[in-house]
């Protein structure tokens, strides 16, 4: 056994030669994690001009194209760049320190993963030139995708096309390392929460994004082959499409979520001193959303022409959905019973995360009802609704991620006061702002339209909301500088929550090979979980 | 302009202090004041203990450093499972008896083709009539429209109604409503379709049914 070199420069002192040619998992994740913060502040940025647009009734600051683009480049980024690849940072340095492995199964394959999305990224900025605009949203619904007016659908395409070859390497390399690579005494059943969350999102990637590629690539060859896969005139038909994109494009919404109710079980776990309460119905709760998540996509075409009775069925399993949920809720709070809850940034903000949750799975229900759907399909409802879950609960995990494992990347502290601050903004700006915004859905508006009627209900709806978006964006600002600034921060302990999950029983950044010694063992009655009174 | 229905006026009609302007609206709200009561229940058991919890088991030094050791409760945790199962599953039946109405309509329906198009909405009667943007309709007669489209997908939304359905190229898809009330409204494309998306309304005109045999006869 050879004792390691200990690292003392943290990871972001590498030298650029070898960020360019690493197959390291924890520069690959600090690469995936920068990349797709830009992002998420580009995409933001997009967010807000659309937010300053709809403040008012009539044509301000865009041009209804302009909007259209907008609204297609906010979609799209903040669903594959922010709320999915942010996850990817997460698995990359997470799982191998968690299941005491010294890299990924297969590092190469990783670094081919990065790259790939890398360049996905550099098509996704090609968007922003005027006249290489895509203004098909992210859904990209044919016959509208096919359209000239809809911006070069081969750019659609081939990012989709990227972004998928990336997802698949990153899903068969994590899956394998999960099941071949556990230091001795690590079951699949005593591996963390978000190591199941990790893997359950990948493994339904893994799963689903054939669909959308299959989907997308019948959308090229109708465009440019002139095949007839969706064109009703040659005996296509347009819903088929919207058939294969929600068969992925709904499971990627767990492939969102799942990671960030991993994170809420490793932070309210630790915050409290408690075990994880029900830990096995939390197992089973998250292959239970996985699976099932593949059986709902059609209640995003309940006014789409389908038959009634498909409506009705994929109604009653979208509802099942939400017992699996319930369960993690309940867990959750029951973690906390007779816990000692200390508050620091990570754990605020997985309480926020659960709080949001809470609000968006209640407004997610009568979604699933057909006799509700059909008055707040394609409603700014529908908007604020997702922007609970998807916009806010995901987010909320990842920054409560960021800021949990933050001295374990870094090795330094972040300051807390900023963190605290960047919460208490982010809570109550995204409420203001998307609650209000399901107010208007409730009240009729229709969501992608750059411009609506000066119905007084709507005007003012629309301007609290624009007030909410900024509060939200300074707290988002804060977090930023927090973590900018908790770079130069005082030098962080190897386990400042006193946890006794594997990650944090290594050196603060962790060494190049991770541990000191391998193989890594973890004790007999181990538990990522152990605390309380130890008996 | 027509004002909409404030948030809590399907309450309202829940309660039945409030007559819907236009079927099947009525169903809508109803499904909407059952959700809502079950969510504001759901929300409430879950946050008071939460909040409780936060407060009485905060971190003290040297009164309270660390938690108990609970790992579960299989008999919580069951209950858990079964309670909300039982909700979930009366919500979707209890939707499927409401949408079942929504969807059927009434034998008496008065049928009109509707052609849509970007940006436009063209409306056609039984006796070959057709107009583009408005669609005239007798008050108290229930309406079925049988939606087609000739380029994109579009989607037909009446507020007052509290309906809609996809307008498909190569399919024909139908909704139906009836106005109780004469008068002006407006219906909305919900299905995002370009750059005048927002601009695309039609103007639906509620007559009497005596105003709407005589202009049904005008030639076009």
């Amino acid at each position: 056994m050879q004792k390691a070199v200990a690292v003392s420069t943290p990871w972001f002192r590498a030298s650029f030669r070898e960020w360019i040619l690493t197959t390291d998992h924890k520069k690959i994740a600090i690469l995936y994690g920068v990349t797709s913060l830009v992002f998420f502040a580009v995409a933001g940025l997009m967010g807000m001009v659309l937010r300053l647009e709809l403040s008012q009734p009539g044509i301000q600051y865009v041009s209804p194209d302009l909007y259209n683009y907008l609204i297609t480049g906010h979609g799209a980024v903040l669903l594959l760049w922010w709320a999915i690849a942010f996850w990817a940072a997460f698995s990359n340095f997470l799982i191998p320190l968690m299941i005491g492995a010294r890299d990924v199964a297969f590092p190469r394959l990783n670094q081919f993963s990065y790259w790939f999305f890398f360049a996905a990224s550099v098509l996704v900025l090609i968007t922003l030139i005027p006249g290489q605009q895509i203004k098909m949203l992210w859904t990209g619904y044919p016959p509208f995708s096919l359209h000239d007016s809809a911006g070069p659908t081969a750019l659609y395409v081939l990012i989709v096309i990227l972004i998928a070859g990336s997802t698949l390497g990153t899903g068969v390399n994590f899956i394998t390392t999960v099941l071949r690579m556990r230091a001795r005494g690590i079951t699949l059943g005593g591996m963390n929460l978000l190591v199941h969350g990790l893997i359950a999102s990948i493994a339904v990637q893994l799963l689903g994004v054939p669909a959308f590629v299959g989907a997308v690539t019948m959308l090229f060859l109708d465009k440019y082959i002139g095949t007839g896969f969706f064109n009703p005139a040659m005996g296509g038909d347009p819903i088929l499409y919207q058939h294969l994109f929600w068969f992925y494009s709904h499971p990627a919404v767990y492939v969102m979520i799942l990671p960030a109710f991993g994170v809420f079980s490793e932070v309210i776990s630790t915050m409290s001193r408690k075990p994880i309460f029900g830990r096995k119905s939390m197992v089973f709760a998250l292959w239970a959303i996985a699976v099932l998540g593949f059986f709902v996509w059609a209640h995003h075409m309940f006014t789409s022409g389908m038959p009634d009775w498909l409506r009705i069925f994929m109604s009653y399993t979208t509802v099942l959905i939400g017992v699996p949920t319930g369960i993690k809720i309940f867990n959750w709070v029951a973690t906390l019973h007779k816990g000692a809850i200390r508050f620091h940034s990570p754990m605020l903000f997985t309480l926020g995360g659960i709080f949001m949750f809470l609000i968006g799975g209640l407004t997610g229900i009568p979604l699933a009802l057909p006799a509700f759907n059909i008055n707040v399909h394609d409603s700014q409802f529908i908007v604020g609704h997702f922007h609970y879950v998807l916009g806010m609960a995901v987010t909320f995990g990842a920054f409560s991620g960021v800021y949990f494992w933050y001295p374990k990347i870094t090795g330094r502290m972040y300051p807390e006061g900023l963190g605290k601050a960047s919460f208490w903004l982010m809570l109550l700006g995204s409420n203001i702002f998307y609650f209000t915004q399901m107010m208007v859905g409730i009240a009729g508006m229709p969501r992608r339209y750059a411009d609506y009627p000066a119905i007084p209900e709507w005007v003012t709806l629309n301007g609290i909301q624009t007030v909410g978006a900024f509060v939200l964006a300074i707290g988002i600002l804060f977090s930023f500088i927090a973590w900018i600034r908790g770079l130069k921060g005082p030098q962080a302990e190897r386990n400042p929550w006193d946890s006794p999950s594997l990650e944090w029983q290594t050196a603060s950044p962790p060494p190049p090979q991770n541990f000191d010694r391998f193989p890594v063992e973890v004790p007999a009655g181990w538990s990522p979980y152990k605390y309380g009174p130890r008996s | 302009m027509q004002t909409l229905p404030l948030v809590s006026s399907g309450v309202l009609a829940w309660t039945g202090s409030a007559a819907p302007v236009a079927f099947p609206g009525q169903y809508w709200n109803q499904i909407f004041g059952i959700w809502l009561i079950v969510a504001v229940v759901i929300y409430l058991f879950v946050a008071l203990p939460m909040v409780y919890f936060l407060v009485r088991y905060r971190y003290q030094k040297g009164i309270n450093e660390t938690g108990a050791h609970e790992e579960g409760n299989t008999g919580l945790e069951v209950l858990w499972t079964a309670i909300p199962l039982i909700i979930v599953i009366y919500l979707a039946t209890q939707s499927f008896a409401f949408y079942t109405q929504q969807r059927t309509p009434p034998p008496d329906s008065l049928p009109v083709k509707v052609q849509s198009m970007m940006w436009a909405w063209s409306f056609e009667y039984p006796n070959g009539k057709k107009t583009t943007n408005d669609l005239y309709v007798p008050v108290g007669k229930p309406v079925e429209l049988l939606l087609s489209s000739t380029d994109v997908v579009h989607a037909f939304h009446i507020p007052e109604a509290k309906t809609m359905e996809d307008a498909i190229p190569g399919r024909v898809t139908h909704m139906w409503f009836q106005f109780n009330k004469t008068g002006e409204y407006q219906a909305f494309c919900r299905e995002y379709c370009g750059t005048a998306h927002a601009y695309m309304r039609a103007t639906i005109k509620v007559v009497t049914p005596e105003e709407f045999e005589q202009w049904l006869r005008q030639p076009s």
